[in-house]
């Protein structure tokens, strides 16, 4: 049980530490909110949207994602997401370390 | 209202005033997204589906405390420790003095009555004590938002640490607790002497009260006096937590006594600072012993002058002096040698 749960809380920080690299990688094209949580859940990242959507604003609050309200296909209006130069130089950086750790962590783990 | 209605005010109720309106826009947005993907518009949605697309987003508060930039507080933690121990000290040192002194001037002046002596000393002391938590927490209210850091810049990284920045041999307080916490009560006692007489007889509707200090004086010189006091208590608590002359509180300390010279000066010969009208109340008897009531003020208000100007010049050269010290190999010794 206890181990479980300290399991459970290391998949989390885990988890934590790729979700920002993963949103910035979907939001080459512009998505709203719900349309990037379907788009990241039907790759098999699950995700509460309850983390999704304040990390969006603090991205963007960071200068990685720019964002504004807009009604597209006469469909309500909806705040969409796009990922900006900063964001694109950022998520460059962050491919190359993803690819170096990766690579390390298999052959650790094999 | 309705449930969507009532969820977004609750996770409102949570956001910083700033952006809460963009917030509150978007979690609607998002609410009504959810619900279009069961196939239902937000209007004729059953309140099941609300129910369910709501609790999947889950606690009102949880949401709001992912969006708010940091945990956010009056005196936080950095404070907080240096805040309770600075008012226990204080306390523990003014209480019981604050009591004392009363009982005893209240037994002076009738050597039988103990009993409403120390009602009158207890009463006295919680007023001070009310007067000194409220000022303590004022001052590390403004410590705490002096510090603060803003959100984007707390995670990237320091200046790069050096062993250099290693102090060269262990420092002893050169400025010891005692010492710092004495100057912050005395000062304290200033403000309440100044401050207490005509707010009381204010509060009370007292007419006819003839305060000690020139009426003219609240139009520009006691803001100015304010100020400093207010610069000069946030100096001593620098003090009390550093404990040492670095140069930047040296170099405070020379700003703060000069300019409180200069003031005390401009004060002193351009100000009538004594009330003309409280010196005519005094006794008689008392009265007929001074040549004139001009000179009688003239001397009183140019003593204290001068020995609050020696004390400041005298705490500036001081603080020169064991500044420069603090840089030598020895250090340690010195500063030893100072507080012994």
């Amino acid at each position: 049980m206890e181990t479980d749960e300290l399991v459970q809380n290391m998949l989390l920080e885990l988890r934590r530490g790729i979700l920002s690299l993963a949103v910035l990688s979907q939001l080459s094209k512009e998505q709203y909110g719900y349309s990037l949580l379907k788009a990241l859940t039907d790759q098999g990242l699950e995700i509460d949207q309850s983390t999704l959507y304040p990390l969006l604003r603090r991205l963007e609050s960071q200068g990685l994602l720019q964002s504004d309200w807009r009604i597209v296909d006469e469909a309500r209006p909806r705040r969409y997401y796009v990922i900006s130069a900063q964001g694109k130089a950022a998520l460059a950086k962050l491919k190359r370390e993803w690819s170096a750790m990766t690579a390390t962590m298999t052959q650790m783990l094999s | 209202m309705n449930l969507i209605d009532r969820y977004i005010a609750e996770v409102g109720r949570h956001l910083p005033e700033k952006n809460r309106s963009d917030i509150e826009a978007e979690i609607r947005s998002m609410v009504e997204d959810m619900l279009e993907e069961r196939a239902v518009s937000a209007n004729s949605a059953d309140e099941k589906s609300i129910a369910e697309a709501l609790e999947q987003l889950g606690d009102p508060k949880l949401l709001a405390s992912k969006y708010a930039p940091s945990k956010r507080y009056l005196i936080g933690p950095d404070w907080f420790e240096a805040y309770i121990q600075t008012l226990q000290r204080v306390l523990y040192i003014a209480l019981p003095v604050f009591a004392a002194v009363t009982i005893a001037l209240r037994l002076a002046d009738n050597p039988l009555d103990f009993a409403s002596a120390l009602g009158r000393a207890v009463g006295g002391a919680f007023e001070v004590g009310l007067q000194i938590f409220f000022w303590i927490t004022i001052v590390f209210i403004f410590l705490e938002r002096s510090d603060e850091v803003p959100y984007e810049t707390r995670d990237s990284k320091p200046k790069a640490w050096t062993v250099t920045q290693l102090p060269k041999t262990p420092l002893k307080r050169q400025i010891s607790i005692g010492e710092a916490l004495t100057n912050i009560v005395m000062e304290l006692f200033l403000f309440v002497w100044i401050v207490l007489p005509p707010m009381q007889a204010w509060l009370q509707g007292e007419n006819d009260y003839v305060p000690f200090l020139h009426p003219n004086l609240w139009n520009l010189w006691m803001p100015i006096f304010f100020v400093l006091f207010v610069l000069t208590l946030i100096h001593e608590l620098f003090k009390l937590k550093i404990g040492n002359w670095t140069p930047a509180l040296t170099a405070t300390n020379v700003i703060l006594g000069t300019a409180t010279i200069i003031y005390i000066v401009a004060l002193v010969t351009t100000q009538q600072v004594i009330n003309p009208a409280f010196v005519a109340n005094l006794d008689s008897a008392q009265i007929s012993q001074i040549r004139s009531i001009a000179t009688w003020s003239t001397w009183t208000v140019g003593i204290t002058a001068t020995v609050f100007i020696g004390i400041i010049l005298w705490d500036m050269v001081n603080s020169i002096r064991l500044s420069k010290r603090l840089n030598e190999p020895s250090g340690m010794v010195a500063a030893v040698k100072n507080v012994s």
